[in-house]
């Protein structure tokens, strides 16, 4: 034996989970304290089986609570303060006594609280919390139901297995209607306001300034940068260009917008690749080096190759790009090489010593640069993200004393060089490497990965890509992938492709995809020929036919029955209407029927009936027509027959 | 329409004795008649005097046919009720002298008193429809019906009826107080033996044995039969009963909703005739489990039925 009321109790706390969870993170410390004493003292109390505080003690400590949040709101202002008295106020009800109206009230709020949690994520975890929030609600409401008639009542195992089943066939039978519903139901594709106002910027990873020195260790975060839908590539090409830094002034690089002219010739394979950022305040778009062109609206392309998106991004995008690169991409006119040769007035001494040094080396740019790359590689320089140079000597530092940085000092300190020594050079920012997905046949590219390299302009060959921390003494062991993938990470794989595929087919599905379908459909139906068409669907239409005919067969064989059942299923209802003797579950024979109803149509009805029927022969067709005509009389009501 | 030229006087007859000589009484008096139309004997159970012997007498005066009484005590003999040869001195041998048995209709007052021996003989008797005294057998006359009656609260120096012979007895029933308004009539009108004593008969035996020829041939269809089947099965599948109804008692079940359709005036059994007379049939012949012996045969008879669909298409 099972009591309804413990049920009821674990459903309203797991439902009440299910509405905090989402939540939470998005909450300030205030509610999040309140949420969690109420659920502890509220299980603390059920556990106890007494309730020492009324709930119209609570309803009045909620209204200064209320009070407080209602002066906080503002414009400026306006989701925080409303979440935090949802949450309160389901805190509250958790701790409280779950009578009947209590727990619905924690249903509602717990809806109402996954909901505002959409506002600043749409993962598809959200659609896992509202199936169980909905599955849950649907079994809790049947439950109420008994527990709102006997407060104590229990019911037997196999009794309960059938009300839970049948209780769940509700959220079950809407699923059909999800899937027809979602196609033509408006959506948003951000949280509303999360995106709209979003949290403190990500501080690793990609920026728009090269500054090596500023801190002296860097903090990695795998949060996801993009993903891009492509076939596996060579680690070696995996280049994704995002920025290009053309002036520096010894430590920091930066962008400058007016960048000459270049006519670039791409040679090569083609990668076409379909890239899905992460929402993100950064404008500037990625592709795999080197993009030449890029399929999307509202796109400003520079001449070094660097695309960057008009206004602010206002769904989630994704876009189209093909690249061409084995590494160097030649250039129809020669480049304005005095702009890429631009430096700060003074350099420290020993840099401008190790460049004059590269200078005697050659005249050509390609010996020069052969010059610096055997030094970096002779060098002895290793990559590391912790114990860096800083301050303002920091590129020197890492040049000749500590010898050990990340990309940003590599490239920097490699750029610096080349152009103290004459090569004309730019920085590119981005990403390198990247997970491949087989589930999902995409690369999955975080932050960790943002990488800088070096883009020197070599006469003959164009602009050239030089990755000088792959001259690093342990880059083999920081940018060789690991032999094979740790379950974690195929684990994080699988769940990515799923979010992945969410992303794609939920989030991103917008009035342009609904629109392109009926369009779809409609060109399907215009260029169709109505002949061709229905041959060809002739015999599929007439199998579902025929199934639908069988099941509909199967399930209603009434509808086939006999003009015996037929007219005795008439006589039966009508004898119910007009002489309120039920005949269905009583188990009453004609002739008792006959009887109770004491009326002589209903006695010869019964007469006729019966005599044919317990002869074991059907009525004749008189018969059949007396009985129809006796029934006429039934429903008219009169008494006698003529 | 399919109403044959059925009787009738028979069914008349009942409704003469219900309506005019024992009112509130229709129910064991239709059983009665029930029983003498198969060819049955009846057992009736109940409190002394609710009218037990007025019906058997009754029975008796309005079919015209003869009427023995045996008022059954602990030391009543075979022989007082089998009869007896007895030496004749003037004729110089024995002569046999019949018992109260050798009539038409046999009340068997208080069954339950007698003791084994003299149950067994009278059941014999009932069964074989003969009785057979040193070595001579005596037919019992036709139509044999036996009127038994025993009073169930009464259990003091009693020989309970074993299951065996029980199923002897083609119906148990009850009577029962009669209604209030017809009992205070009864009251005011005194008791009625002497208007039964003097009642003319209505049928004459060979009517009787006419309508029971007609009570054979009453058809049972298939619908009805398998219902009949249903509930048999389901006595013996049920959890109070330890034995089920047996075969003679399905038989039983056949031929008595035969002649309840033949009284109600059809040549055909409807399954209402079946419901009318399960109780009477089936009840007193179920063994139930030995926790479940004081359960409420009829009331688990009742349920049965209640659970086995109706042919009614």
């Amino acid at each position: 034996m099972v009591a309804i009321r413990s049920l009821t109790t674990i459903l309203t706390y797991v439902i009440g989970l299910c509405g905090m969870i989402p939540l939470f993170p998005w909450l300030t410390t205030f509610p999040r304290v309140i949420l969690v004493a109420g659920l502890l003292s509220g299980l603390w109390q059920d556990r106890r089986g007494s309730w020492p505080m009324k709930s119209w003690m609570q309803n009045v400590a909620i209204v200064p609570v209320f009070l407080f949040y209602a002066l906080q709101f503002s414009r400026a202002n306006p989701i925080q303060p409303v979440i935090s008295v949802l949450a309160i106020m389901l805190a509250v009800r958790l701790s409280g006594e779950k009578s009947v109206r209590h727990s619905l009230q924690i249903f509602a709020l717990s809806m109402f609280c996954l909901a505002s949690s959409s506002l600043f994520d749409l993962s598809p975890v959200f659609l896992i919390y509202l199936g169980l929030l909905l599955f849950m609600v649907a079994l809790a409401l049947v439950l109420l139901t008994f527990q709102n008639q006997d407060y104590a009542m229990t019911v037997s195992m196999p009794d309960l297995k059938r009300i839970l089943f049948s209780a769940l066939l509700m959220p079950i039978l809407a699923v059909p209607l999800l899937l027809f519903f979602f196609p033509i139901m408006p959506r948003t594709q951000l949280p509303l306001w999360h995106f709209l106002n979003p949290p403190v910027s990500r501080t690793t990873g990609y920026s728009d300034t090269v500054e090596p020195g500023s801190q002296s260790s860097i903090a990695e975060s795998r949060t996801l940068a993009f993903r891009a839908e492509m076939p596996r590539q060579a680690l070696g090409q995996l280049y994704w260009r995002g920025t290009v830094f053309n002036r520096t002034d010894g430590i920091k690089w930066t962008r400058i917008d007016r960048i000459p002219s270049e006519q670039p010739v791409f040679t090569g394979q083609t990668v076409m690749q379909v890239i899905f950022p992460e929402p993100s305040a950064v404008r500037t778009l990625i592709a795999l080096d080197r993009p030449a062109s890029l399929a999307l609206q509202r796109v400003k392309r520079s001449p070094d190759g660097v695309f960057e998106l008009i206004g602010r991004a206002e769904r989630r995008l994704s876009y189209t790009a093909s690249s061409q690169s084995n590494g160097s991409i030649a250039q129809r006119n020669s480049i304005n090489r005095l702009f890429y040769l631009q430096l700060p007035p003074r350099l420290p001494d020993r840099i401008t010593a190790l460049a004059s040094e590269i200078v005697r080396a050659g005249k050509d740019d390609s010996t020069r640069v052969a010059y610096l790359e055997n030094y970096f590689r002779s060098g002895g320089y290793r990559y590391s993200t912790r114990d860096l140079a800083t301050g303002v000597r920091a590129l020197e530092q890492f040049l000749f004393e500590k010898k050990q940085g990340h990309c940003e000092f590599f490239a920097s300190s490699f750029a610096l060089l080349l152009r103290a020594a004459g090569v004309p050079c730019r920085l590119v920012g981005g990403y390198l490497g990247g997970e491949f997905n087989q589930m999902g046949g995409y690369y999955l590219v975080t932050d960790d990965k943002a990488h800088v390299w070096v883009e020197a302009y070599i006469e003959g060959s164009g602009w050239v890509r030089i990755d000088p921390s792959s001259f690093a003494t342990n880059a083999g062991d920081v940018w060789m992938p690991p032999g094979s993938r740790s379950l974690r990470l195929r684990i994080t794989l699988a769940v990515d492709s799923f979010n992945h595929a969410w992303n794609r087919s939920v989030i991103a599905y917008d009035f342009e995809q609904q629109i392109t379908i009926v369009r779809h459909v409609g060109s399907l139906l215009q260029g169709a020929n109505p002949a061709k068409m229905l041959r060809s669907s002739a015999p599929y239409f007439a199998g579902c036919l025929l199934l639908a005919g069988l099941l509909f067969a199967a399930r209603r064989a009434s509808l086939f029955r006999s003009r015996e059942q037929r007219i005795l299923n008439r006589f039966l209802r009508m004898v119910e209407e007009k002489f309120d003797i039920s005949t269905g579950m009583s188990g009453k024979g004609l002739f008792e029927l006959a009887s109770s109803a004491d009326n002589s149509h209903v006695s010869e009805f019964v007469a006729i009936y019966a005599g044919a029927l317990y002869h074991d022969r059907r009525l004749t067709d008189e018969e059949y027509l007396r009985l129809r005509q006796i029934l006429r009389f039934l429903k008219d009501g009169k008494s006698k027959i003529p | 329409m399919n109403q044959p030229a059925l009787p009738h006087a028979f069914t008349k007859v009942f409704e003469t004795l219900s309506r005019d000589y024992l009112q509130g009484k229709e129910e064991v008096l239709r059983l009665s008649a029930i029983a003498l139309l198969v060819g049955g004997h009846i057992l009736v159970e109940d409190l002394p005097g609710l009218g037990k012997t007025t019906v058997a007498l009754a029975l008796a005066g309005v079919t015209g046919l003869s009427f023995g009484r045996v008022q059954c005590t602990s030391d009543l003999l075979p022989s007082d009720i089998t009869g007896l040869s007895i030496f004749n001195r003037e004729e110089g041998h024995f002569s046999f002298q019949p018992g109260p048995i050798f009539n038409n209709i046999v009340l068997l007052d208080e069954i339950n008193r007698a003791m084994p021996r003299t149950q067994s003989a009278m059941l014999e008797a009932m069964e074989e429809r003969r009785v057979t005294i040193e070595g001579v057998t005596h037919p019992l006359p036709n139509p044999f019906m036996v009127f038994a009656t025993q009073n169930p609260s009464d259990q003091s120096g009693t020989f309970l009826l074993p299951e065996s012979q029980l199923d002897r007895f083609l119906l148990c029933t009850g009577i029962g107080y009669p209604a209030e308004q017809l009992e205070r009539e009864i009251i005011a009108g005194g008791g009625i033996r002497e208007r039964i004593g003097s009642m003319a008969p209505l049928v004459t035996s060979a009517e009787i044995m006419a309508a029971r020829s007609n009570v054979q041939a009453v058809y049972l269809s298939d619908k009805v039969l398998s219902y009949i089947h249903n509930i048999v099965l389901a006595t013996r599948a049920h959890d109070l009963i330890l034995t089920g109804l047996s075969t003679r008692a399905a038989i039983n079940l056949a031929q008595t909703a035969k002649a309840a359709a033949f009284l109600a005036g059809r040549d055909y059994v409807a399954p209402d005739d079946v419901k009318s007379i399960a109780v009477a049939v089936s009840a007193h012949r179920l063994v139930m489990r030995s926790d479940m012996s004081t359960a409420d045969r009829g009331g688990v008879i009742r349920t049965i039925i209640a659970g086995i669909a109706l042919p009614l298409a």
